[in-house]
């Protein structure tokens, strides 16, 4: 019998990154990559895992931007010129790398990496991930919870309750058509809590999320149990924290994993490594080194001298990492249990990308996790938080702390000089848009004014999604997060006075219709 | 000689009229092209001319070339120079407005010891303190008054505490040091006179900042347990924000080849 649990929980996320207009956009490889090497990764490693009867449970949160463009044809054909491109690329290499024995044997090993990718996705699940993802959770495997509509960053829109209630009925909207059924948990983008949230989450019928550790342990009254089991807020919304301790090995450079000297270096990619004109048909039109994705070196250590990777010692050194966590694991939550009065709850939520972007060995170590849990370990049980909540439905009511799980655990990392004048803009327009629907509240007969006060709430959510403010304060790719930004208030503001003046250009929205088109059946009346 | 001396100035002279002549010729094509642009919002980025001027971004991160007329266009991979590639549309995105005619001012929490605010006061509102305050006007100083109205419901005049900040430099906004967890506060924008006198512009909203410790307040049916609260350092090490993106641009590998220390504090200590 188990003396405590352990939930997983992945959150998968990228920014709405689609742009039709252009052939291809070097922006829409973050999709492309995540898909080859954390999504199918992922994926094939759960498939297997129930192949072999292995039972396990795990909590994944999946972005509304995520699943549109996972569903999305354009992307998805983009998609398969992308891996297409990758097979190619390998062969290529396989011939290139004949004479060198350890790199001939990793050409073959990413040609065949890239064609089971290929595979799952084109054959195995027909060009849509999210149907596998579905299929785990309808197994009873995989729980599948839902995050604000874009990533949108909760304390940082507090003045506008209605939309703070968009961004969590658009996403549970979104959610109920691609997987059948209603949301039971919420990731807040960034785990920003903000307290007004509290009762717009319980309106839409959400029961957990998911906090920073700080959010429940300055909750008050003070939490009993710590972050080992949830409390409850004024709304009734269970609140479960994260245990920095498992973050702390996966994530940590002391401690953590994916630093291990025989894992796969991430920065030694062949794009960057290999004669230029060789790789160039395999970059993008302006001929800038990017990865490709083949990468031969194992970190190594601290030194530029590289080894070449060895996929054999790696995957040994995952299985022994997946060994310590579980050890570890077993040992906090006997401790745990030892001073508790109920069995604990330890919450290890991660950043999906995390595994196999970042850390190539990463869902390997997954799996190891899972099939050790099902046979060694018997002191700790997988559970999601639902099921915990089906075990304990009584838990102490306290009010979480507003907090975040970003630079010194608040809001700076997206409110500081590189993007805090984006706010009076999000803010102007949030407040238009609830003037809109507060000004024509009837689905009218005019249908291009419908259409242009649906894609108005598309354009202020499209530009509400916190990745553009991270990017500005990352210094990376500023330029892009700024376009998008000034962008969608700029489509919505033009689309905001050409409503009030009854003059909307027909073309022009139908142009925008077709570049911004997630979420296709919003209903603007959501901003009432 | 002189004949040959004369000769080499003549060819020079040619030589730089037919240069002033072609910077005259693309400054009027470039024009052209943007009058064109501009009035029918397309692009043809086929002409190779056009490939060939485009400047790159800043950064050097985007991959989008810049042509002059600041609309994004991307050079295309793999198609033949000269064969008409694709037209895309590239509209202008247009700098967005410095204000919206309003007269507001927002408060914002972003963290438990530090407020943002950004206001927009206008201008007949101004103008009309200024006029009011007559001979003084141009003494007065514009300020932020923060006030303290925790558990107040505040009218202006029953804030437990309060202190003024000079706005300098035409700023718009600003960070608020409060030094406060676990208290509300409410600002407002205004003149101050040199006799005290204080003229509002305009109020903010209010706000809480959040807790930076464990609770005192303890529920006796949920007594907490403090084996499990011994550990933790208040507002030490919390926020280790673990997502991809930001590690896309520093990288967790990159932070252990520093060796610095942790994942979790390098995010406390952000690079430059």
């Amino acid at each position: 019998m188990e003396k405590g649990y352990l939930s997983f929980i992945l959150h998968a996320h990228l920014p709405f990154v689609r742009h039709p207009e252009y052939t291809e956009f070097l922006e829409e490889d973050w999709l492309f990559e995540a898909i080859t090497e954390t999504y199918i990764p992922l994926i094939d490693v759960f498939d297997k895992l129930i192949e072999d009867g292995v039972n396990f449970r795990m909590t994944v949160s999946m972005s509304p931007p995520l699943v549109s463009m996972l569903t999305d044809p354009l992307l998805q054909s983009r998609y398969i010129r992308y891996i297409e491109k990758r097979i190619e690329f390998a062969e290529k290499e396989i011939e290139r790398t004949r004479h060198q024995s350890e790199f001939h044997r990793l050409a073959q090993m990413y040609h065949g990496y890239f064609t089971n990718a290929r595979y799952i996705f084109a054959e195995k699940y027909r060009r849509n991930l999210v149907a596998a993802f579905k299929k785990f959770q309808d197994a009873g495997n995989v729980e599948i919870i839902t995050c604000g509509a874009t990533h949108g960053y909760f304390p940082l829109m507090n003045h506008n309750v209605n939309a703070m209630r968009a961004q969590v009925r658009v996403a549970v909207n979104h959610y109920e058509k691609h997987f059948g059924r209603r949301p039971g948990g919420i990731w807040l983008a960034e785990c920003a809590y903000e307290p007004e949230i509290d009762k717009i989450l319980q309106e839409a019928g959400i029961r957990f999320l998911i906090m920073e550790t700080h959010g429940i342990l300055f909750a008050s009254p003070r939490p009993k149990y710590g972050v080992y089991a949830p409390i409850m807020s004024p709304s009734g919304i269970a609140a479960f924290g994260r245990d920095r301790e498992s973050s702390k090995q996966v994530w940590s450079a002391r401690e953590g994993y994916p630093g291990d000297f025989f894992y796969r270096e991430f920065y030694r990619d062949v794009g960057f490594d290999l004669d230029y004109d060789y790789v160039r048909p395999y970059l993008h039109g302006d001929g800038k080194r990017s990865n490709i994705g083949i990468k031969y070196y194992r970190i190594t250590g601290k030194t530029d001298q590289k080894e070449p990777y060895c996929p054999h010692k790696a995957m040994e050194r995952a299985a022994e990492h997946a060994g310590n966590f579980l050890f570890n694991r077993e040992k906090q939550i006997e401790h745990l249990s030892a001073v508790m009065d109920r069995k604990p709850i330890v919450i290890a939520p991660y950043d999906a990308e995390l595994f196999g972007h970042w850390w190539f060995e990463g869902p390997r170590w997954i799996d190891f996790l899972f099939r050790k849990m099902s046979s060694d370990y018997k002191t700790i049980s997988l559970i999601t938080p639902m099921e915990y909540l089906e075990k304990y439905p009584d838990n102490q009511a306290s009010t979480p702390a507003l907090s975040s799980w970003g630079y010194k655990g608040y809001h700076e990392y997206w409110l500081n000089e590189s993007n805090d004048w984006i706010y009076r803009h999000l803010h102007k327009a949030a407040e238009r848009m609830v003037e809109l629907a507060k000004t024509y509240p009837q689905r009218g007969e005019n249908s291009l004014q419908n259409r242009a006060l649906n894609q108005a709430a598309r354009e202020l959510l499209l530009a509400q999604s916190s990745d553009w403010a991270f990017i500005m304060k990352t210094g990376d790719m500023v330029e892009y997060a700024v376009k998008r930004t000034k962008e969608h208030i700029f489509r919505f503001t033009k689309l905001y006075d050409d409503i009030r003046s009854d003059k909307i250009d027909a073309a022009w929205l139908s142009d925008i219709e077709g570049k911004d088109n997630i979420f296709s059946d919003i209903e603007y009346h959501i901003y009432q | 000689m002189d004949k040959e001396i004369l000769k080499e100035i003549f060819l020079l002279l040619i030589e730089v009229i037919k240069a002033f002549c072609e910077i005259i010729w693309k400054k009027i094509k470039g024009f052209f092209c943007l009058i064109w642009d501009r009035f029918f919002g397309v692009t043809d980025i086929s002409s190779p001319d056009r490939v060939e001027e485009q400047e790159w971004g800043a950064t050097g991160e985007d991959t989008w070339p810049v042509v002059p007329d600041g609309s994004l266009v991307r050079k295309e991979e793999s198609q033949p120079r000269g064969k008409r590639e694709e037209v895309v549309s590239a509209p202008i995105i247009p700098e967005l407005p410095e204000d919206y005619g309003d007269n507001r001012m927002v408060l914002m929490v972003r963290d438990p010891e530090c407020l943002f605010t950004y206001w927009e006061p206008r201008k007949d509102v101004v103008d009309n303190i200024l006029n009011a305050l007559g001979s003084m006007a141009h003494s007065a100083k514009m300020v932020l008054r923060v006030y303290d109205v925790t558990d107040v419901i505040f009218n202006g005049n029953n804030a437990h505490t309060y202190f003024d900040i000079e706005v300098t430099g035409g700023a718009r906004s600003w960070y608020i040091h409060t030094g406060k967890p676990n208290r509300s506060f409410c600002v407002d924008i205004g003149f101050l006179t040199p006799n005290g006198t204080f003229r509002l512009i305009v109020r903010s909203n209010q706000v809480k900042t959040p807790p930076a410790g464990v609770s005192e307040v303890v529920d006796e049916t949920w007594m907490s347990i403090e084996a499990l609260y011994e550990e933790i350092h208040a507002t030490e090490g919390f926020g280790s924000s673990e997502s991809v993106r930001e590690k896309a641009h520093k990288g967790w590998q990159e932070v252990i080849k520093e060796s610095v220390s942790s994942f979790e504090t390098s995010r406390v200590s952000p690079p430059a």
